[in-house]
């Protein structure tokens, strides 16, 4: 049972973290952001939405608490109906946090266009609406399975019926480190497609972008003028379940090896040998870590064989 | 409907004469700001007997502060680290708030003057913070550490980790009603609201800069923006008091909350589309060098 749970954690982690990459895309949030900021500064007027509320972790760390807390309420007055209350709890908590996230990101594409004055970049209202609504949903769906999985986790003792297995920590506190995580994770691997084939389409092989091109990114899509809602189309692809996937893989490999450390020491039966169960535990994450380490390499060395040395080499 | 429109009008110009008095700060420059923000912390903060929604005014003060401070630090290009320097406060104000509400939970932290609760025990964690503020500041700037060469990053750490501290315990007191470790243990710490007052007080300091942030970025602008996040901070935390204290305590602090993010998101809005280079319904982007 408690590894039927571990998994259901694990791919709600996959699908938090799928559509908190794509949100970012869709403001593009974060590392490409720095791009769309400077580009108005070179001369490049742009239709990109930009959304600058803070770093990726920080944002997802205020919608994911905010989902928490309201959930946490919301659990405390119906404490009598048991754990169905969760049923309710979670998607109002969830609905509220994304629209606090929606309200913060409208501010942010006025506030940084109007602080533009000076190289004519204008507000496009149309960019300003059309993308609030794509940005509102996509982060419901990443808070929803956030606020979840803090949810099972600080009540699995009941859910799974193994004493002592739930978190000790409050179901706020777990939001704000799933919701940094999460948002760590999609800034790290979610932006990278993004960055480099949106914003910069014509990069060379294992390339770094030089300083004399930042802000010359490419603002022109298949068709007409492009907007941050193709991006998400396009990162739809492979980006977002990329990122999706490494932060299902942390969850699940970090479980996996607490639990079955945990049941190799006892689990807090009779025979429970708390030394025992953190040296399983340290020892298959070891493991774990050198089989990922010699993977990456091996993937490393193919790609540099298949699509030829790094420019400059 | 002819009445609601009526009110709505009234609404609209009971907005304007505040949106004029608080789009110019300009008598509260930095340092008036500053001190004006200190004092009324501080009194909203050892009074912890105070009806919430006052507290709630105190507490958008203190953030309008700390995006005033926040801004010292940051604007000298510091760019990415904007966010980083507004959870740097509040790492400050987690630090110097539990030390403030532990001294004020001891016997000497708290006079009883009249049945009027005073905790003076709080300024401690003020205090503290000031100096660790400076002290790291110091560190950062000085030569023969990091020297780091930000100007006026000693005075900005030092109000950073002030601001940070008062807001803490003014959320606290709006939370629990008082300062006794019994009640803020299980209120406050163990239920994990602590969470949402770091990342909310973080966010009303942080998210004005790094919002506004850009060539023509303009203080009144950027300030009006934390007191709009004091409204949101104010709902949230009038839904928690309701919970904890009372719906006498809480509904007037969601109501406050409600009025005053309506207005100054107005405001704000309003402020940013006047101030663009243009506001366009819709249109194609001007060609390289055209």
């Amino acid at each position: 049972m408690l590894f039927a749970w571990m998994l259901i954690l694990a791919f709600l982690a996959f699908i938090a973290c799928m559509f908190e990459d794509l949100e970012s895309d869709i403001g593009s949030q974060s590392n490409p952001n720095s791009q769309i900021q400077l580009a108005p500064e070179m001369g490049y007027i742009h239709r990109y939405f930009n959304k600058a509320i803070s770093g990726e972790g920080l944002s997802y760390a205020l919608s994911c608490t905010i989902s928490g807390t309201i959930a946490m309420l919301i659990l405390l007055q119906l404490e009598s109906v048991g754990p169905k209350a969760a049923i309710l709890a979670i998607p109002v908590g969830a609905a509220v946090g994304s629209l606090v996230h929606m309200v913060r990101s409208s501010v942010c594409h006025v506030g940084r266009e109007a602080a533009h004055k000076r190289f004519e970049q204008p507000i496009y209202l149309d960019v300003l609406y059309g993308h609030l609504l794509p940005i509102a949903t996509h982060n419901f769906l990443a808070v929803i399975c956030i606020t979840a999985i803090a949810y099972i986790q600080s009540n699995l003792g009941i859910l799974s019926g193994v004493a002592g297995a739930s978190n000790p920590f409050p179901l706020p506190l777990l939001c704000l480190i799933w919701g940094l995580t999460v948002g760590a994770i999609g800034s790290s691997t979610g932006d990278i497609h993004y960055g480099t084939e949106r914003a910069f389409q014509d990069k060379p092989f294992g390339e770094g972008r030089r300083v004399v091109y930042h802000g010359q990114i490419c603002r022109y899509a298949d068709c007409g003028v492009r907007t941050s809602k193709d991006v998400a189309a396009f990162c739809a692809k492979y980006g977002g379940p990329a990122t999706g996937l490494a932060f299902g893989l942390i969850v699940l490999f970090e479980n996996w090896r607490t639990v079955i450390g945990m049941t190799l020491g006892g689990l807090a039966g009779p025979g429970w040998n708390p030394s025992l169960a953190a040296a399983w535990g340290i020892g298959i994450g070891i493991v774990i870590a050198v089989v990922l380490v010699i993977l990456a390499r091996t993937l490393e060395k193919w790609a540099r064989n298949k699509y030829g040395p790094f420019v400059g080499e | 409907m002819g009445e609601e429109e009526v009110k709505q009008e009234e609404k609209e110009e009971k907005a304007k004469p505040k949106e004029e008095f608080k789009l110019s700060f300009d008598y509260f420059n930095e340092s008036r700001l500053g001190i004006f923000a200190l004092i009324i912390g501080i009194l909203v903060a050892i009074f912890p007997g105070l009806p919430a929604f006052i507290k709630g005014i105190g507490m958008m003060i203190v953030f309008v502060w700390g995006a005033d401070s926040v801004r010292k630090t940051a604007r000298y290009g510091l760019g990415t680290g904007v966010p980083s320097i507004g959870v740097l406060a509040m790492g400050f104000g987690i630090i110097g708030g539990i030390t403030g509400i532990a001294v004020a939970s001891l016997s000497f932290g708290t006079l009883v003057v009249g049945g009027v609760e005073i905790a003076f025990g709080v300024l401690a964690g003020v205090a503290l913070l000031a100096l660790l503020g400076f002290v790291s500041g110091n560190l950062a700037n000085g030569d023969k550490f990091i020297n780091m060469k930000i100007p006026g990053l000693e005075r900005g750490m030092t109000e950073l980790g002030m601001a940070g501290t008062l807001a803490v315990l003014i959320e606290t007191s709006i939370i629990t009603g008082t300062y006794a470790i019994t009640s803020v243990l299980p209120n406050v710490i163990n239920n994990g609201v602590i969470a949402v007052i770091f990342i909310i007080s973080a966010f009303g300091m942080l998210q004005p800069l790094n919002t506004c942030l850009g060539a023509d970025e303009r203080r009144g602008r950027t300030l009006l923006m934390s007191i709009e996040i004091g409204g949101i901070a104010s709902i949230i935390l009038g839904l928690v008091t309701t919970l904890t204290l009372s719906a006498v305590q809480g509904v007037p602090l969601i109501v406050l909350g409600a009025v005053v993010w309506v207005v100054f998101y107005r405001a704000y809005m309003k402020a940013c589309m006047k101030e663009a280079y243009a506001v366009k319904g819709t249109g194609l982007i001007k060609t390289l060098g055209g």
